[in-house]
């Protein structure tokens, strides 16, 4: 674990995420033009839309243009034949170990927005834990979900 | 055991009170509806419903049956919709016999019947049984036809077997958690009295009947105080009266209780680790609960749902009792790595941070109650410092024994081959400062799973740690 995994995810990543959050920023802008309108008909306390509105301007900005590359630039996988390796997280970096053995199955999943840009994601299920590779192409995430799958054998001592 | 059978007769019984208890709210409905002017058709409409519970109980009991073929429990109920239900004798998980007061009185038991599968309610459960038929159900159910005769020539003595003393039990009552509750209220209430106390000074001629009634008040508080102990002590008497575990084979089988007589077995392979936890009340006295974490759907909980394989015994005890039930969870070694002292101030910092703020809080709108956050922040900081003391991990082999403290201290050992994943955490300020978190996952309860953590280790131990989990050959 001193070094970090070796695999970064597909570069389409990014973009994905950022279109996902432009999808949550737009519930966060249409609340505030709704808090603006509130203002003009009602009278609204204004600071209290002020406030809003420079909240959402400031996720907008990390969430769409700063968090995405930062994210992407963080994940990283390496499968061995022996156990996989999964390192993510901006601020809190992670790194974990799921032993092939431990593993119990793998799936291939894939929303609308993945699917634009043919990505995959991967989540790999222990007994007590359940790990996801996002956004990979659709043919390593199928080729890693085959593998994972064939590599994981079953403990005799499992429960 | 092959004919279909059904269960003891007394199950309407207990049908019946399980079909009155979950119907309650209808009958209050009926009655605060009807009771002004129709106070007779609310008793007939409570004899119809009296009567269709009694019905379906009856006819519930009749469709149950059960019967052993094949290496398999099958069951066959439901009263419109036919149900057959087969359950491998080799997908048994553990059986457990449980005893009301209701089959105590008859020699009757209620027998259930856990799978691996997830859930809180038990794959099959017989409501009601004989005390001997349960016992026969289970002993065929256990038994895998190479075992049997081997296990007829087995006396019951020779099971080992260790029950709780009476000193023990009154030991775990006493200190049980309530008591933890009861002195935070006795000691806000005693300091409370304290601050009326002087304006009763000035009024002489109040003085002695006040005087006379605060003596009263606190009476009245000490007593409540000492009758919610007692009852705490009652309560753990009876949940743990006759606690026994007994070692049988490839399984641990667990006794207990007073009022509702509770027989548990834990398959070994099912054991996922074995420790044993110091409450801040029993650690003063040296005393520890051992506990398990158990893989499987078991509802049985204990504290912090793990499993309690004995409720009270002094620590120095712990190693000789694992060595005789659970010997592959014996440590010997002592030699424990603890966090260094770097990692104090994150400890203190994380647990003072809410102290400070309902501190701050309470100073701006309740300035003279100030001194609640103020011996909450001081507890706080106790807390905090005995946090990073305990704290620490060992290697032993395959073997790795944990030790953390959120308020009760824990100290588990872990087998390299139950834990199923590992995983290293760092924010900004821990790669500055070389230190890590690390979180182990095991199997729990329901499907569920269990993490242990350890925060702020020293970066190098959690990759030596994950060096001794790695799978990989290291060049």
């Amino acid at each position: 674990m001193r070094k970090p995994p070796e695999h970064t995810i597909s570069k389409d990543a990014i973009k994905a995420w950022k279109i996902t959050a432009i999808l949550y920023e737009a519930i966060a802008w249409v609340l505030t033009i709704v808090g603006f309108i509130l203002f003009i008909t009602i009278d609204f306390p204004l600071w209290i839309v002020l406030i809003v509105a420079v909240l959402t301007a400031i996720s907008t900005y990390f969430s769409i243009f700063m968090l995405p590359k930062l994210r992407w630039r963080r994940w990283r996988y390496e499968v061995f034949e022996q156990e996989i390796y999964i390192q993510h997280g901006i601020l809190v970096v992670s790194r974990t170990l799921i032993p092939m053995i431990r593993v119990q199955h793998v799936e291939t999943q894939q929303g609308p927005i993945l699917k634009k840009f043919g990505l995959a994601s991967v989540s790999i299920s222990t007994a007590a834990t359940t790990h996801e590779i996002p956004a990979l192409s659709n043919e390593i995430a199928s080729d890693l979900r085959d593998k994972i799958s064939a590599l994981a054998k079953v403990d005799e001592d499992d429960v | 055991m092959s004919k279909p059978k059904r269960l003891h007769p007394a199950a309407v019984i207990l049908h019946i009170v399980i079909g009155i208890r979950n119907s309650l709210f209808f009958f209050i409905l009926l009655f605060v509806t009807l009771f002004d002017d129709k106070l007779l058709y609310a008793f007939l409409a409570m004899l119809a419903l009296l009567l269709l519970i009694i019905i379906t109980s009856v006819l519930t009991w009749q469709r149950f049956t059960y019967r052993v073929e094949e290496d398999e429990l099958r069951l066959e109920y439901g009263i419109i919709i036919r149900k057959k239900r087969f359950i491998s004798k080799h997908r048994i998980q553990s059986i457990d016999l449980t005893q009301n007061i209701l089959h105590r009185i008859f020699k009757l038991t209620k027998v259930e019947i856990e799978t691996a599968g997830t859930g809180a309610e038990a794959e099959a459960s017989l409501i009601c049984v004989t005390l001997t038929e349960g016992e026969a159900l289970r002993a065929e159910l256990k038994s895998i036809s190479s075992r049997e005769q081997h296990e007829n020539e087995i006396e019951e003595e020779a099971y080992l077997a260790q029950t709780i003393t009476r000193k023990q039990l009154l030991l775990a009552g006493a200190t049980s958690g309530s008591i933890g509750v009861l002195l935070a209220i006795a000691g806000f209430a005693f300091s409370e009295i304290e601050r009326f106390i002087p304006s009763n000074f000035y009024d002489d001629a109040y003085r002695w009947i006040i005087g006379l009634g605060l003596l009263i008040m606190v009476l009245f508080i000490v007593g409540t105080l000492l009758l919610l102990w007692l009852l705490g002590i009652i309560g753990t008497m009876i949940k743990y009266w006759n606690f026994t575990i007994t070692k049988v084979d490839e399984d641990i089988v667990i006794t207990r209780g007073l009022l509702e007589k509770k027989q548990i077995t834990i398959p070994l392979k099912r054991i996922q680790a074995v420790g044993y936890a110091e409450s801040v009340i029993r650690q003063p006295f040296g005393y520890a609960t051992v506990i398990a974490e158990i893989a499987g759907g078991s509802n049985e909980k204990g504290e912090d749902f793990s499993t309690v394989l004995f409720p009270i015994m002094k620590v120095e005890e712990v190693e000789a009792f694992l060595e005789k039930f659970l010997p592959m969870y014996v440590n010997k070694q002592n030699n424990m790595q603890s966090l260094p002292k770097r990692a104090r101030k994150y400890y203190i910092i994380r647990m003072t941070i809410p102290a400070l703020l309902l501190l701050g809080v309470v100073f701006f709108v309740f300035p003279h109650l100030s001194w609640i956050p103020l011996i909450l922040l001081a507890v706080c900081v106790g807390l905090s410092l005995l946090q990073h003391k305990d704290a620490g991990y060992l290697i032993n082999g395959q073997k790795l024994l944990i030790r953390y403290r959120n308020i009760n201290k824990v100290t588990m050992v872990l087998h390299h081959k139950r834990i199923q994943a590992f995983n290293k955490k760092q924010n900004w300020f821990h790669r500055k400062e070389n230190l890590a978190r690390l979180k182990l996952s095991i199997i729990g309860k329901m499907g569920l799973g269990k993490h242990y953590t350890i925060k702020e280790l020293d970066v190098t131990d959690v990759d030596d740690l994950s060096d001794w989990y790695s799978y990989r050959k290291k060049g």
